[in-house]
Order: C-alpha cells, then sequence, then structure tokens
C-alpha cells in the first residue's frame, strides 16, 4: 500500500469513529427524552380511587376563536385545590389529543393550584406548558382564557387566576399573552368570540 | 501492492462525503454566528419609501440580503436550490426581472446578461447576499433609474430622492438659523446647551452647501453635516442655550436662542414605564410644539433573538410582520396616511421599550403586528385590560393606559375586520392579554396574521399580505376623521 492510501485509510478511521459518537449521542438523548414523555403521560393519568364525576371544561378552538362547553367525567380527590388541579389536567388532557382543536405543547402539565384567600388560585404549570406552547396572540390567549373560565364553572368561588410556570412568574406565556397579571373571571370571557 | 485507480476514488469519494456530512452537522452553528454578527445595517431611499436592510460580514466585506433589498421595491419572489440562487423581482406595473446567481461564485445574470460581482454571492440559511458595493448598480439596472451609494455611512439613494439643505442666518436678537429642506422633513432633535442635533434617520438629506459652514455670529457659531451608520446629522453649535422650531409644514426648522428655562407643563400626562429606562432606548427625542398630524406607528412584533412564532422552520415571525409592515406602511401612503415603523430592521426591542417609544412618538393610532400558525386568516384584538381599574385623576397609569382608548381602539379593530371581511378574507375579532397593548397612550389595535387556508408558506405569500395590508390601510382611512390628530 501506499503511504498515501495508509493516510486516507487512517483519516477515515477517524471520521468513522467521530460519527459513531455522534450516532451513539443521538440516540442517548432520544431514550432520554422518551423517558420524559413516557414519566409526563404517567403524571397525566387520573387518581384511580373514588366514582368518576361528571366536570365542565371550556374547550378553546382555534379555527374560530371560540370556548366550548364540554362535560367529561373525572375522578375527583376530596381537597378542594387537587380538584381544581384534576380539573386542569382534565382540559389539558383535551388539548394533548391529537385531534385537538387548540394542541398545546407535549408534556404540558399542571404540577399545583393553590389559593390566596378564598377568591384568588395560583396555577403553577410545568416548564413544558410555556417552552412548548405554540407562540401567537390567539393560540395563548384562548390557553389563558380557557383555563380561567373552566377554573371559574368548576370553583365558582374562584374570582381571580393567575398563571406561574415551574413556580416563578413569567413575563408572557409564549411571547404574547400577559403571564404577570390576574386575571379576573368576571371579565376574562371577552376574550373569546363566544361561550358555547 | 497498490490500490487500482478505482479503488481510491471510491476511497477519496467516502472520504468526501464524510466531510460533507461533517460540515452538514456544523451548518447550523456557523448561520448562528454569521446572524449575531450581522449589526449594522444599509438605509435604503427610494421615491416611495425608506428603510433598512440588514448588512451581513462575509469574505471581509458587507453584504446585503437581495430579499431584503427589493422586496420594498417591488415583489420578490426568492428560492435558493442547493447552490443555486435565483430571484424574480417585479416591479410596480412592470414585468417580472430574473437573477440568477451561484454561491460562492462571482458570475451570475441579471435579466439574462452575464453580470459580475465584484466578490463571490453568499447564501446562508436559504438567503442570497450580495456585496454592499455592487447594490447601487443592480438596482439602477432592475430599475433603470439613477441611484447612488454612500457606502461607509451605508447609504442608497435610488433615483433623484436627496434632498437637499440651504442655511440662513439672520443676526436678529437673538440670531436665527433658518435650514430650508427641499421637502418636508421629521428629524429627531436633540438638545444640549450650545448646541442642537437634528439627527434624520428616514429624510435622504445630503449636503449641498460644504460639511462645515462657519459663523461669526454671537450666538450662532457653526453647522455641520455628518453622515454614519445608515442616518444623516446636523449639528447646530453655538454660544448658548438654543431651540429648534419646525415651520413652512416641515420644510423650515428655525433654530435660535433658548429662552430662560420656566417651568412648562406637559399638554397629558404620559404613563412612564414602571422600570427605570434602558440606556439603549429607541425613543425618539421629544420634539418642539409643531402642528397636529395625524401619525400611524406600526410596531412589526419582535426581531432580532426573538423570532416570534416559527411558522416554518426558515420563515421566522419576525420576518413575516416586518414585510407585513412595509406592505401597510406602503398601503396608507397610497391614502395619504403618514405612518412610521417602529422598528425597520432586525434588532431586539423589550415590551416595555416598545410601550415607552409608541408613547414619545405619540401617534393617533398604534397598530402591533403579529403572524402565526393558528387558525386561519387575519385575528383582529384590542386590549383585555382588567375590570373596572380607571384612575379618576385623568393621569394614566402604566397598566392601564389603554383604558381611556378602548373605545376608540374598537371602532378601528371593527373597520379594519368590515374591511378583510369585504375582500373575503376570513377574520376574527377578539379582546387579547396581549402585551405591550395595555400601556399604550393611543387608540390601539394588534392584527395577526394566519394562514388564508392552503400551506402555512402561505403566509408570506405577496398577493395575499397585499390584500392583508389594504384592508389594513383601508380600515383606518374609513375611521380617520374619528381619531384625532395629535401634536407631535
Ligand atoms: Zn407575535
Amino acid at each position: 500500500m501506499t503511504r498515501r492510501v495508509l493516510v486516507m485509510f487512517a483519516v477515515l478511521a477517524i471520521i468513522a469513529l467521530g460519527l459513531a459518537f455522534y450516532a451513539l449521542h443521538l440516540k442517548r438523548k432520544v431514550a432520554r427524552d422518551e423517558q420524559v414523555a413516557a414519566q409526563q403521560q404517567l403524571a397525566l393519568a387520573p387518581p384511580a380511587n373514588g366514582p368518576p364525576t361528571s366536570v365542565t371544561l371550556y374547550v378553546a378552538s382555534d379555527s374560530d376563536g371560540t370556548l366550548r362547553r364540554t362535560q367529561v367525567n373525572v375522578t375527583l380527590p376530596p381537597e378542594r385545590t387537587e380538584r381544581d388541579r384534576a380539573v386542569l389536567r382534565a382540559l389539558f388532557g383535551q388539548y394533548l389529543q391529537s385531534s385537538s382543536p387548540h394542541p398545546i405543547g407535549a408534556g404540558a402539565d399542571v404540577r399545583d393550584v393553590y389559593l390566596l384567600g378564598d377568591d384568588t388560585a395560583i396555577v403553577d404549570a410545568n416548564a413544558a406548558f410555556a417552552d412548548a406552547h405554540p407562540s401567537g396572540v390567539l393560540a395563548e390567549a384562548l390557553t389563558v382564557a380557557s383555563i380561567v373560565v373552566t377554573l371559574n364553572a368548576n370553583d365558582t368561588k374562584i374570582q381571580r387566576v393567575k398563571i406561574l410556570v415551574n413556580g416563578q412568574e413569567r413575563e408572557t406565556l409564549a411571547g404574547h399573552a400577559d403571564l404577570r397579571r390576574f386575571y379576573e373571571a368576571s371579565n376574562i370571557g371577552q376574550v373569546v368570540k363566544d361561550l358555547q | 501492492m497498490p490500490l487500482s485507480g478505482r479503488r481510491s476514488r471510491l476511497a477519496l469519494a467516502i472520504v468526501a462525503g464524510s466531510a460533507l456530512l461533517f460540515a452538514a452537522l456544523w451548518g447550523r452553528h456557523a448561520i448562528v454566528h454569521a446572524q449575531s454578527a450581522a449589526q449594522n445595517q444599509l438605509t435604503v431611499y427610494s421615491p416611495q419609501t425608506s428603510y433598512s436592510v440588514p448588512l451581513l460580514d462575509a469574505n471581509g466585506q458587507p453584504y446585503a440580503g437581495l430579499v431584503e433589498l427589493l422586496e420594498p421595491l417591488g415583489s420578490v419572489d426568492a428560492r435558493a436550490d442547493g447552490k443555486k440562487y435565483k430571484l424574480h423581482f417585479t416591479p410596480p406595473g412592470g414585468r417580472p426581472l430574473e437573477l440568477q446567481f451561484t454561491e460562492g461564485k462571482n458570475k451570475g445574470k441579471v435579466r439574462g446578461n452575464g453580470y459580475k460581482l465584484p466578490a463571490n454571492f453568499v447564501v446562508q440559511n436559504g438567503r442570497g447576499y450580495v456585496p454592499l458595493s455592487v447594490t447601487s448598480a443592480l438596482i439602477a439596472k432592475l430599475l433603470a433609474t439613477d441611484t447612488e451609494l454612500h457606502a461607509a455611512p451605508r447609504r442608497l439613494f435610488i433615483g433623484n430622492v436627496q434632498v437637499r439643505y440651504t442655511l440662513e442666518l439672520h443676526k436678529d436678537n437673538p440670531s436665527r438659523l433658518l435650514l430650508g429642506f427641499s421637502s418636508p422633513v421629521n428629524p429627531s432633535i436633540a438638545t444640549e446647551p450650545g448646541r442642537v442635533r437634528l439627527t434624520f434617520r428616514r429624510e435622504p438629506i445630503v449636503s449641498s452647501v460644504g460639511e462645515n459652514v462657519p459663523y461669526s455670529d454671537p450666538l450662532i457659531t457653526g453647522v455641520s453635516f455628518s453622515e454614519h451608520d445608515g442616518l444623516a446629522e446636523l449639528d447646530v453649535t453655538g454660544t448658548a442655550p438654543m431651540m429648534a422650531n419646525f415651520a413652512d409644514g416641515g420644510r423650515t426648522i428655525i433654530v435660535t436662542g433658548a429662552p430662560a428655562p420656566a417651568p412648562v407643563a406637559q399638554a397629558a400626562p404620559a404613563p412612564l414605564p414602571p422600570a427605570p429606562a434602558n440606556t439603549q432606548n429607541p425613543t425618539p427625542q421629544p420634539r418642539q410644539p409643531a402642528t397636529p398630524r395625524f401619525l400611524v406607528l406600526i410596531d412589526p412584533a419582535h426581531g432580532g433573538s426573538d423570532i416570534g412564532a416559527a411558522i416554518t422552520p426558515s420563515l421566522p415571525e419576525k420576518d413575516v410582520v416586518l414585510a407585513l409592515a412595509r406592505r401597510v406602511q406602503h398601503e396608507l401612503a397610497n391614502r395619504g396616511i403618514a405612518a412610521s415603523l417602529l422598528r425597520n430592521s432586525d434588532v431586539a426591542i423589550t415590551l416595555d421599550q416598545r410601550a415607552t417609544s409608541a408613547n414619545a412618538a405619540r401617534p393617533a393610532l398604534y397598530i402591533a403586528l403579529h403572524a402565526a400558525n393558528t387558525g386561519q386568516g387575519v385575528h383582529v384584538f384590542t386590549a383585555l385590560l382588567p375590570a373596572a381599574n380607571l384612575s379618576p385623576q385623568g393621569f394614566l397609569p402604566w397598566d392601564t393606559a389603554q383604558a381611556a382608548y378602548l373605545e376608540l381602539s374598537g371602532s378601528v379593530a371593527g373597520s379594519v375586520a368590515a374591511e378583510l371581511e369585504s375582500r373575503k378574507l376570513p377574520n376574527t375579532r377578539l379582546l387579547a392579554p396581549l402585551r405591550p397593548m395595555n400601556n399604550i397612550a393611543a387608540p390601539a389595535i394588534a392584527v395577526e396574521i394566519a394562514p388564508p387556508a392552503g400551506t402555512v408558506d402561505e403566509i408570506a405569500n405577496a398577493a395575499y399580505q397585499d390584500q392583508v395590508a389594504q384592508s389594513i390601510a383601508a380600515g383606518i382611512a374609513a375611521v380617520r376623521a374619528k381619531l384625532p390628530e395629535v401634536r407631535p
């Protein structure tokens, strides 16, 4: 073999090794992502004790800018904030289906709901809720409105709602909707064309 | 034993293939670097409009994006196919003209003839770039008009747009310097003791009387002209505080001694942002009282590192809305309505800065432009304010500055929606908690365009955007009489 060919083989070997490492890195990343996704799917499953209760969801529709009233059966925990959280998870469950009229980011979940006084709810969503949310004025406004209206429909004492992301205040949901303010159930309905 | 020629060619091909693969993997990083380097920009003055084109540093010299350069001058249809780049440019009322270039080559074709660039053509992220030095000749060839490039100060003049000025010193008490312009101007004016600086961002001001004009006068000692970074400046120096006033519908600016300072009451208190103002604030300088005027301020949302929504992987919202903003400005001009853009290049501006700039510009109407993949057609918004939270003193709190204008904002939104409807464009009229709408102390609407019906790419379709821009402009024109003019 000539020296040139030897050098060429050495170069090839180095490139092959580099590509192999890169492929391994990609494979590990995919595996990690799948694991995270699986954990989030698990988190979305409702708690499995007690009889299911009918709850009211206001499900957003991107095509016409409306919120549609829907009844679903959910097993609700006895504690008030846990119940509020379960209702919102049922709403997110609708949005996470592949046929959703208002898709939100995969992995979106509600970490916690807590109350300030009797009438103000703080919804703490996870990072995926905001990070993977479709960016747009309509999309973000509908998400916020449906959360506030749905909470108020099932827990009528809740008059004001603020949304946190991963325990922190955020400037906007995904570049548009204001997340620094408290939303009032009495006027958030104006966001949508119709409540149906 | 030596390998046969065929086998060594095979080995060479594998090496080349692997190298290409690596290049592809690392290509992304290269693009990111190029974008962060694109700081400076070229200002282009055409008879219809003035606009900025971001410049890119490549091959040791500045390059201008072909689409950004040509789009405001006509309609553009560009396509990069591997190393080949093809662009069809149609001047208003003209026929499509073809430009062809190849990445890394300096030879191309313009209108069917061979065309040699002074340096190699650059394609990055699917966009074609030509050396800045050739932009003037290229546009002259496409539009069959005179052009003039001031390369170092980044200014390009198309047609005979140059605005010249005259200087007249009146030795009254105090002395007055009259700056006369061949067409109305609207510079930002900064004053400091012994100095008045007029900065022209959009006006093609050129010097016709020499760069430095000294005076032997007790008050005014000289005027100097300079151009840099895509703008022109006139600096008047003196021995005491001075001020500038507009006269003759903006064709004359009078610089004279400032009266002794006295407390001046503002016409209406403009709301202030809660945080201390940023030093990089793009707020226009406060101007001297002038005649009321009707100005629409268009705010193309996002910019810089904030790309907005990714309409497609290669089509960020920030680009879609800037193109749309220029169309809206053009359509408003067609209807005799002056409009300016809050950003006319790919720069990042915070939400608070947008509101501060908008309120300082005192527009008759503020319009934010967004683009998204959600739903279809056009969404027209006004602000969703907190329920009943109006201050009784007439002072406008920052978080609800919009409250006083909501009724007028609603009229404009309704009028724009009606124009969209009459053009059979799908539209939705809603309220939204969109920042920074609540902080705007003027009638304000937001328009979000989504793809018409077909594929998402159609959001950038020129005919579609033109229809949307026409609807917006016609909707504004229809309610213009309702909107008060504002004293700048
Ligand atoms: Zn946007």
